[in-house]
C-alpha cells in the first residue's frame, strides 16, 4: 500500500513539475491591449493614487514630514510616505485593503506628547481613493510598564516549559519621582487575545463607548507606600517571589528584597495555588493585595497572550469596585468588573505570535492600539522600546548610551520576532549611568518588542 | 404500590397452582437418529438436538447418533444445531419409539440464500430480543463488542476504538441520568461482567456522572459466535440488572483451523482458533470438544504518533462432553468448562520527541472462568436440573509516571487522621503523615491496585409438561453471587517524591454478597393449528448482604410478566398475504446492585493550609495544613436503584414483508445519588508574612505547630535565640461532607421501535431494511441540595461564609428532556452463486430535540427572567421558556456560618439591596446563579437531519478464505448541521462517525 501511495505521489509530482515547465506564465509587460484573442495573457493590474489626510479632533493635522505607513491586508507589501504642509500624503497602489498608521511626536508644556494613530479600513478601489487617518493625542504617562515576563522558560531537561517566574516592571518615564502608591494592576478579557471574544460586536468593543474595560480575575494594589525615583523601576514577581534559577537555571531571581510580590497578605483562602511563594528577603510591605472578582486559585495571566493595564485609584476604591457585585459584568462566560477606561495608566497588549491571525484588539483605541507579538516557552519577554530621540536630548546621557541591541528577535529571514529600532540596548546604558526614556505612544505594537531574554536574566 | 406487588403475587399463586394441578401425562418414548451434512452425508458430529416443549436434549457422538429417551409422546419443537451450520428447526410428533431419525444440516456459508447482516428477531420469544449472528459480526468486522449497538434498530456507528473504554447502554441516550450502561448485563457464555467489585468506575457528583458500565474492551471478538441483546423484559433468572441483558456466546464445537487478519488503520488483529473432537475411548465413550481460540489485538489511539495504545492477548479453552454411559445410561449429564485469559491494556506513553519519560500504563487483564452441568432427569415431576458456577478476576492496575519541578520545597500529606501536620524530612519507615518533598527535578510513579473478583453460583432446575394444547415450563432456581476487590488501592512506588494521597485499600472492604431466588412458569396454549398464546410470569427476590459494613440486609423484589400471542406464523399461511401476526406486552422491575464506587467512595480530606513559611536563601518553605477526613454518612437505608419497565410489541409479515413495533417505557427509580451537606469548621492561619523579618534567620528556623490550635513556633536550630510564636488569625469556613442516597425523582425513558424487512427482490438478490427508533427522555432533579462557593470571599475578607439551600442543585438547569428519531435504511445484495454480500446502510438522524428544563416539584418556575443581565434584581414573571432571555436562579434558602437556621432567600437578598446592605447584598449575590452568557439555555434545540452512509463487502473464495471490507461514512460527509438553540451551523462530523475503513481476511483449513 505504501509503495502505492509512493507511486501515486512522485506521478503527481512529475505531472505537476512537468505542467510547471511546459506552460510557464507569459511575461507581463508594457504595450497595446493586445484585445480579444486566443491567449489573452494576464490582467494588467490597475494602480490607484490615493490620498491620505491626517486629522487630529475633526480638524486636518497640518504638520509636514510625518512618515506614514501604508500596509496592504496580507503584510506583505509596505509603503512608506511623508506629509506634505497640509499634512497630506500620497501612493501609487494596487486596488485592496490596507492599513495606515502614523506616529508624531512633539512636547507641550514640558510633557511630552505623541500623536498616534491607525486606519485599518483603506479600501482601494476605482472611486475610492480619498481617506483620513485619525490621530489621537498621547500625554506620556510617568509610571509606565517597561517589561513584562509571562510566557515561560524551558526546564533543563528540555521536558517543557516552566510558567511559575512571571513578573512585571514598572518604570519611572520622567526625570521626577514618581508616587506608585495607588497604581493597581488587572487583566483584559479574555486572557487570550485569540480566544472567542464576546465583547466584539460588528467589529467594535460594546465597552470602547461606556467608558470601561473588563478587569477580569482580580485588581491587585499595593499595600504601602510606593515611590519610584525619576528614572527608575520597580519589580513586582506575580507569582513566585523566590530565586527560580536554583532549579530552571534558564528562569530568573526573583527573591531580591526590592522586588514586590502579588499576594493576598491577609489570609491564605483566595488564590491558593502552589505556585504562590515568596522569598524571606521580600519585606511585607511589598505584599501586594486584591480582592478576587471571578473564581480560581490563581490570577489568570496568560502564559499566551495577555492584556495586562494598570490603573490608578485609591486602594480603598479598588476594593469598592472589585467586590461591588452591581459593578459586575457577565457578557463574556465569566465575570469581570468594570475598570474606568479614564483610570488606566498604560497598557499593554499581547499576541501569540502563532495566533496573529485569530487575534483581536482588546482596548479601546483611546488606551492602546497595535500589539507586540510573543512566542511562548522561551524565556521572551516583551520590552519597551527606547525613545531615541527623547533619550538622546538628555544631556547627562552624553557618552553613556550603548548601542547595538542585540537582544531583539526579528528574524530578517522570516520577518518574524521585533526588535527596539531604537538600536539602544537600554540595560546596558542603564547600567553605564544613562537615563532612558522609553517610547510613550499607546500602540503596544510601537512601544514594545519581544525581548530574547527577561532583562532580570 | 404495595398493593400492587400483593395482587401480583395473589395472580402468581393462582397461576403456579393451576399449572402444576395439570394432568400428567406418563407415555414415553425414546427417540434416536443421525445428524448429517447435506451436502456430504457425512455425520455432523457433537451437534446438539434439543426438543423445545420437553426440554430435553441430546449431543451428537462421533457418528453423527443421538438418543433421548423418556420423551414423552406429542407434538414437539426440534432444534438441531451445530457450530458452522445452520439452525434446523422441525414440528415433529411422536407417538412412538423412533430409531431412524434423520436431520440433515447445511453449512452455514454464503452459498445460502438465507445469510443475513443484520440484527434479527428472535421470534420465539415473548419480550423485545435479538440475535446478531457470526455472519453480521464478520460483515461489520466487530472489533469491540460495543460496536453491536450500531445493529440495532436506529443504531447509530460510533468512531471503533478501543483506547477508551467501551460500554453499552441498552435504550438509553448518552450523558443521562441513571446509569444505564451500568444497568446492562453483558454475560460471557453465561458469565457475568461485573462492575459491582469495582471503586474507580463511578463518577457521582451530586446527581451528575454516572456509574460506569462493564467495559466490553477485553472481550476477544473474533471468537464470538453471536451476540443475543434483550431489550425488553427478560426472564427472571437474570438478576442485578435493570437496563437490558447482552449475551456473548463465543464458538463451541468442532471446527476447522480458523486464522483471521483484520487491519484498519488504528487496529491490527489476528487470531487462530480450533475446535478439537477429542475422539472416542472405549471405557468412557464420546471424549468430548476442546475449543482453543487465541486473538491478538492492538489498537493505537492516533496512527501518526502510535504512543497511545490498547493490547488484548487473549487465551480461551473451553471443554464439553456429554456423558450417558454406566449411572448416566438414561440420564446424560453435559458438562461444559471453559477458561479465558486476557493480558494486555491501555499503554499511554509520552512521544519520544518531547524528552519525557512520562507514561499511563492501564492493565486489562482478567481471567473468566465458567462450569456448567446439565443434567437432563426427564422425570415426571423435574426435567433438567442445572449447576452454573462463575469467576471473574480482572487486574486493572494503573502505574502513572509522572514529572515534577519543584523551585521550593513543598509538602506531601499521607495522614488520613484529622489533626495539624507540619512538613518534616522523609526517612525510610518513618513517619510520613506530612512529608517534605525536595526541590528539584524529579519523577515520581503512582500506581492503583484494583483486583475486583466476582463469583457466582446458580443451581436452577426446570420442569416441563405437555397436556393437550398446553405446554406449560416451570423454572426455579437461587443464586449467590459475591464480589470482593482484592487490591491495595492507591500507593506509590516511592513515597519520599510522592505527592499527597491516602492510602484506601480496596481489600480492606468486605465482600458483597447476593443471595437470589426465584421462579417462572412459562405457560403456552395452542389454539388451532397455528395460534399460541404464550404467558410467563415469574418473581425475584434479592437479598444483598455485606457483613460487617454499616449496611443492612437489602432485599428487592422483582416480579415480572410477559404475555404474546401469536395468531398466525408463515408455516400455515405461506400463500396467504397476511403470513404472520402476533402481539406481546411486558411487565417488569428489574434491580441493580450498586457497586463498591457507590457504597464506599473514596474517601476526601479536606488539606486546609494553616501555615506557610517563607523561601529562604536555599528555598526551603515548609508548610502546616489541618487534615480533616470529609465525613461520609454511609447510608444503612440505602434502596438499589430499579428500572420499572413496560412494553408492548407486534410482528406480523404482509406479502413476504416483515414488520416488528415494540413500543417501551421505563422509569429509574431510586437511582443513586451523592448528596453534599456543610459543617463548620474554624482553625488558627499562620501566613508568610507572620514569620517574615523574625530575628531567627531564615535558615536557621525549625517550625512547628500545635497539635491542639495550630500555632506556628519558631525555634532557632542553633540554639541561639529563643523561640518565638508566630501571629495568627482565627479563620472559620465551611468544609463539606457527603453521602450517598437515593434520588427520589425518577427517570423517565420511552420510545418506539421499529423494524421493517421488505421482501427480497430476488431479481436483484437484494433484500431492503428499514429500521429505527423513536426515543424520549425526561429527567427533572427536585431535591434540596446546599452549596457554598468555597473560591469565594466574603465581603469582611473571610472565607465565604454562607451555604445556599437550591432546588435541583446550584446550576441554571436541574433536569432535561430529549427526543429523537432515528432510522437506518439497510440495503443488502447477497449473491449466493458467487459468494458475496454487499450492504450499504445508510444512518439517518432526522429529528433530535434537546431542551433544557428548570422546574421545581409542582412544575413552577425555580428560575427568573431578568431584563438587565446586569442587574440580578431586574426579574420579571415571564417564563425561561418564552423565548431568548438572560435568567438567575436563587437559592430557596440561606444559612450563615453563625446562624445555622434556614432563612428565604428572596426576602433577605431584596431587603438587603433595598436596605443598602450592601456587603451583605454583595455575599447574597454569590449565591445567585445567573445565566448572563448565553440567552438561549432554554431554547428547544432541534437540530437538523444528518446523515452517514456506511459499505460493507463480504466475499467467500471457496471454503478456503474470506474477505469482508467496510468503510464508514464512506462519503466523508461533513455537512452543516444546524441548531435552533444557537441558531448556529456546524459541522456532522460531531454527530457521525469519521471516515473510516478496515480489511479482514479469513482462513479455514483442516
Amino acid at each position: 500500500m505504501k509503495k502505492l501511495f509512493k507511486f501515486m505521489a512522485i506521478a503527481a509530482i512529475a505531472v505537476f513539475a512537468t505542467a510547471c515547465f511546459e506552460e510557464p506564465e507569459p511575461e507581463p509587460g508594457p504595450g497595446p491591449d493586445p484585445g480579444p484573442g486566443p491567449d489573452p495573457g494576464p490582467t494588467p493590474v490597475a494602480i490607484f493614487g490615493i490620498n491620505v489626510q491626517l486629522k487630529s479632533e475633526g480638524a486636518n493635522f497640518a504638520v509636514e514630514g510625518i512618515k506614514v505607513t501604508l500596509t496592504d491586508d496580507a503584510g506583505i507589501a509596505s509603503y512608506d510616505a511623508t506629509t506634505d504642509a497640509n499634512g497630506s500624503v500620497t501612493y501609487q497602489v494596487p486596488a485592496g485593503t490596507y492599513s495606515a498608521s502614523a506616529t508624531y511626536k512633539t512636547a507641550e508644556d514640558g510633557k511630552r506628547i505623541a500623536f498616534n494613530g491607525a486606519n485599518n479600513n483603506i479600501a482601494v478601489a476605482e472611486g475610492s481613493t480619498s481617506f483620513t487617518l485619525d490621530l489621537k493625542k498621547v500625554v506620556s504617562q510617568q509610571i509606565i510598564i517597561k517589561e513584562l515576563y509571562f510566557g515561560g522558560c524551558q526546564k533543563n531537561d528540555a521536558s517543557g516549559a516552566y510558567r511559575d517566574d512571571a513578573y512585571v516592571i514598572l518604570y519611572n518615564n520622567s526625570e521626577y519621582e514618581a508616587d506608585a502608591t495607588d497604581i493597581v494592576f488587572s487583566l483584559i478579557m479574555p486572557s487570550n487575545a485569540h480566544a472567542a471574544n464576546k465583547y466584539i460586536t460588528d467589529g467594535k468593543l460594546m465597552y470602547e463607548d461606556l467608558g470601561w474595560i473588563p478587569a477580569y480575575s482580580a485588581i491587585w494594589w499595593f499595600t504601602s507606600e510606593v515611590k519610584i525615583p525619576a528614572y527608575s523601576q520597580i519589580v513586582i514577581a506575580i507569582f513566585g517571589a523566590i530565586d527560580h534559577t536554583q532549579t530552571v537555571t534558564a528562569s530568573v531571581d526573583l527573591s531580591k528584597p526590592e522586588y514586590f510580590w502579588m499576594s493576598n497578605t491577609e489570609i491564605m483562602t483566595v488564590f491558593k495555588n502552589a505556585k504562590y511563594k515568596t522569598s524571606e528577603a521580600i519585606p511585607t510591605n511589598h505584599y501586594m493585595t486584591t480582592f478576587p472578582v471571578s473564581a480560581g486559585n490563581a490570577w489568570v495571566l496568560s502564559v499566551n497572550s495577555p492584556g495586562l493595564y494598570i490603573g490608578k485609584m485609591p486602594k480603598a476604591e479598588a476594593d469598592a469596585l472589585s467586590q461591588d457585585k452591581d459593578n459586575y459584568d457577565k457578557t463574556a462566560t465569566l465575570t469581570v468588573a468594570k475598570f474606568p477606561q479614564d483610570k488606566v495608566v498604560d497598557a499593554v497588549e499581547v499576541f501569540d505570535a502563532g495566533n496573529l491571525a485569530k487575534s483581536l484588539f482588546r482596548f479601546p483605541s483611546s488606551i492602546n492600539t497595535g500589539y507586540v507579538a510573543h512566542t511562548g516557552d522561551q524565556g521572551h519577554s516583551v520590552y519597551r522600546n527606547v525613545d531615541k530621540e527623547a533619550t538622546e536630548a538628555l544631556p547627562e546621557n552624553a557618552g553613556k548610551l550603548v548601542y547595538m541591541y542585540a537582544m531583539g528577535t526579528y528574524n530578517v529571514l522570516n520577518g518574524t520576532g521585533s526588535t527596539d529600532e531604537s538600536g539602544i540596548d537600554a540595560e546596558a546604558s542603564m547600567a553605564n549611568g544613562a537615563h532612558i526614556i522609553y517610547s510613550d505612544t499607546n500602540d503596544s505594537g510601537k512601544d514594545f518588542h519581544q525581548r530574547v531574554q527577561a532583562s532580570l536574566k | 404500590m404495595k398493593l400492587k406487588y400483593c395482587g401480583m403475587k395473589k395472580t402468581l399463586t393462582i397461576l403456579f397452582c393451576l399449572l402444576f394441578c395439570l394432568k400428567t401425562v406418563a407415555q414415553t418414548v425414546t427417540i434416536s437418529g443421525v445428524i448429517v451434512d447435506k451436502a456430504t452425508g457425512d455425520p455432523v458430529d457433537f451437534s446438539t438436538i434439543q426438543l423445545e416443549a420437553t426440554e430435553q436434549w441430546a449431543v451428537a457422538d462421533m457418528n453423527g447418533k443421538f438418543v433421548i429417551k423418556n420423551v414423552p409422546v406429542g407434538k414437539n419443537r426440534v432444534k438441531v444445531s451445530c457450530l458452522g451450520y445452520v439452525e434446523l428447526v422441525k414440528i415433529v410428533e411422536f407417538s412412538k419409539d423412533v430409531t431412524n431419525l434423520k436431520f440433515s444440516l447445511q453449512a452455514d456459508n454464503l452459498t445460502l440464500e438465507g445469510a443475513v447482516v443484520t440484527a434479527q428477531e428472535n421470534a420465539n420469544s415473548a419480550t423485545t430480543s435479538r440475535t446478531i449472528d457470526k455472519t453480521a459480526l464478520d460483515h461489520v468486522q466487530v472489533m469491540n463488542v460495543a460496536d453491536i449497538s450500531a445493529l440495532l434498530p436506529g443504531g447509530a456507528t460510533k468512531d471503533p476504538s478501543l483506547t477508551s473504554d467501551q460500554q453499552i447502554a441498552i435504550r438509553a441516550g448518552s450523558g443521562e441520568s441513571g446509569s444505564a450502561a451500568f444497568g446492562t448485563a453483558i454475560e460471557v457464555d453465561g458469565v457475568r461482567l461485573s462492575n459491582n467489585a469495582s471503586f474507580t468506575n463511578s463518577s457521582l457528583s451530586g446527581r451528575s456522572g454516572s456509574v460506569a458500565g462493564a467495559s466490553t474492551n477485553n472481550i476477544a471478538s473474533s471468537n464470538i459466535e453471536s451476540v443475543e441483546v434483550i431489550t425488553g423484559v427478560p426472564s427472571v433468572e437474570y438478576g442485578d440488572m435493570s437496563s437490558g441483558v447482552v449475551k456473548i456466546n463465543t464458538r463451541k464445537g468442532k471446527t476447522p483451523w480458523s486464522v483471521t487478519m483484520s487491519t484498519s488503520p488504528k487496529t491490527k488483529q489476528v487470531s487462530l482458533s480450533k475446535g478439537f473432537g477429542l475422539g472416542v475411548s472405549d471405557r468412557l465413550g464420546n471424549l468430548g470438544v476442546l475449543n482453543v481460540s487465541a486473538e491478538y489485538t492492538r489498537s493505537v489511539s492516533e496512527p501518526m504518533s502510535p504512543y497511545t495504545s490498547y493490547d488484548r492477548k487473549q487465551l480461551s479453552v473451553s471443554y464439553s462432553n456429554m456423558y450417558n454411559r454406566g449411572a448416566l445410561h438414561d440420564t446424560p449429564l453435559h458438562l461444559t468448562i471453559g477458561v479465558a485469559g486476557n493480558l494486555g491494556g491501555l499503554d499511554n506513553r509520552s512521544d519520544p520527541d518531547k524528552m519525557l519519560e512520562t507514561f499511563l500504563t492501564h492493565r486489562d487483564n482478567a481471567l473468566r472462568a465458567n462450569l456448567n452441568l446439565n443434567w437432563l432427569l426427564s422425570k415426571s415431576w423435574i426435567t433438567n436440573v442445572e449447576l452454573n458456577a462463575s469467576a471473574v478476576y480482572s487486574d486493572k492496575l494503573q502505574r502513572e509516571n509522572s514529572l515534577y519541578t519543584k523551585t521550593t520545597t513543598t509538602m506531601a500529606l499521607h495522614s488520613a487522621e484529622q489533626g495539624y501536620y507540619i512538613n518534616s524530612d522523609y526517612t525510610p519507615g518513618g513517619n510520613t503523615d506530612a512529608v517534605l518533598l525536595p526541590k528539584g527535578t524529579f519523577y515520581n510513579i503512582m500506581a492503583l491496585d484494583d483486583r475486583p473478583l466476582s463469583t457466582k453460583v446458580t443451581l436452577k432446575a426446570n420442569w416441563a409438561k405437555t397436556a393437550g394444547n398446553i405446554n406449560n415450563k416451570v423454572k426455579v432456581g437461587v443464586d449467590w453471587s459475591t464480589d470482593k476487590n482484592f487490591g491495595v488501592g492507591e500507593y506509590t512506588e516511592d513515597m519520599s517524591t510522592a505527592p499527597s494521597y491516602r492510602e484506601w485499600r480496596f481489600c480492606d472492604v468486605p465482600a458483597m454478597h447476593n443471595i437470589g431466588a426465584y421462579l417462572e412458569d412459562n405457560f403456552m396454549l395452542n389454539i388451532g393449528r397455528d395460534a399460541h398464546l404464550n404467558l410467563i410470569a415469574g418473581v425475584r427476590n434479592d437479598n444483598t448482604v455485606i457483613p460487617g459494613s454499616a449496611y443492612g440486609v437489602t432485599s428487592s423484589l422483582s416480579p415480572r410478566f410477559n404475555a404474546k400471542y401469536t395468531a398466525f406464523t408463515p408455516r400455515t399461511r405461506s400463500r396467504e398475504f397476511l403470513k404472520e401476526f402476533s402481539v406481546r406486552a411486558s411487565w417488569g422491575v428489574a434491580v441493580k446492585q450498586p457497586s463498591f464506587a457507590v457504597l464506599y467512595p473514596t474517601p476526601s480530606y479536606f488539606d486546609i493550609g494553616v501555615f506557610k513559611s517563607t523561601a529562604d536563601a536555599n528555598n526551603m518553605v515548609y508548610e502546616a495544613y489541618y487534615v480533616m477526613p470529609r465525613t461520609i454518612n454511609y447510608n444503612p437505608a440505602l434502596r438499589w436503584q430499579r428500572n420499572r419497565q413496560a412494553e408492548v410489541g407486534m410482528e406480523m409479515n404482509l406479502g413476504g414483508n416483515r414488520i416488528s413495533l415494540a413500543a417501551f417505557r421505563t422509569l429509574t427509580v431510586d437511582g443513586y445519588n451523592r448528596y453534599t451537606d456543610y459543617e463548620r469548621f474554624g482553625y488558627n492561619l499562620t501566613t508568610e508574612a507572620s514569620v517574615q523579618g523574625l530575628a531567627i534567620p531564615a535558615e536557621d528556623r525549625v517550625y512547628s505547630v500545635s497539635p491542639v490550635d495550630g500555632t506556628i513556633t519558631v525555634s532557632d536550630r542553633t540554639g541561639r535565640l529563643a523561640s518565638v510564636v508566630a501571629p495568627n488569625t482565627p479563620t472559620k469556613q465551611f468544609v463539606s461532607s457527603y453521602s450517598e442516597d437515593n434520588d427520589d425523582n425518577p427517570v423517565k425513558r420511552y420510545g418506539l421501535e421499529w423494524v421493517i424487512d421488505f421482501k427480497r427482490i430476488k431479481s436483484l438478490n437484494t433484500e431492503i431494511r428499514v429500521d429505527g427508533t423513536y426515543y424520549g427522555y425526561k429527567s427533572v432533579y427536585t431535591d434540596m441540595v446546599a452549596y457554598c462557593p468555597a473560591t469565594s470571599k466574603s465581603a469582611d475578607g473571610s472565607p465565604f461564609k454562607y451555604v445556599g439551600w437550591y432546588v435541583g442543585g446550584n446550576s441554571t438547569t436541574n433536569g432535561t428532556q430529549t427526543r429523537s428519531v432515528k432510522t437506518n435504511l439497510t440495503v443488502t445484495t447477497h449473491i449466493p452463486k458467487v459468494r458475496m454480500i454487499v450492504s450499504m446502510k445508510l444512518e439517518a438522524s432526522l429529528y433530535r430535540y434537546s431542551q433544557n428544563l428548570s422546574e421545581k416539584a409542582d412544575g413552577s418556575a425555580r428560575s427568573m427572567v431578568i431584563t438587565d443581565k446586569n442587574n440580578n434584581m431586574s426579574f420579571t414573571d415571564g417564563s425561561v421558556y418564552d423565548g431568548p432571555c438572560y435568567t438567575v436562579t436563587w437559592p430557596e434558602y440561606y444559612s450563615s456560618y453563625d446562624d445555622p437556621t434556614l432563612r428565604p432567600f428572596g426576602e433577605a437578598l431584596i431587603a438587603a439591596s433595598k436596605d443598602a446592605d450592601k456587603s451583605l447584598y454583595n455575599d447574597l449575590a454569590d449565591l445567585i446563579v445567573d445565566n448572563k452568557t448565553y440567552n438561549y439555555t432554554f431554547i428547544a434545540d432541534k437540530i437538523s437531519p444528518y446523515f452517514s452512509a456506511n459499505f460493507s463487502v463480504t466475499k467467500e473464495i471457496g471454503n478456503l478464505a474470506s474477505i469482508s471490507f467496510y468503510a464508514n461514512n464512506f462519503f466523508n460527509n461533513y455537512a452543516q448541521v444546524y441548531s435552533t438553540k444557537t441558531g448556529n451551523w456546524s459541522s456532522a462530523s460531531g454527530y457521525i462517525p469519521k471516515f473510516y475503513y478496515g480489511l479482514t481476511l479469513r482462513l479455514k483449513f483442516n
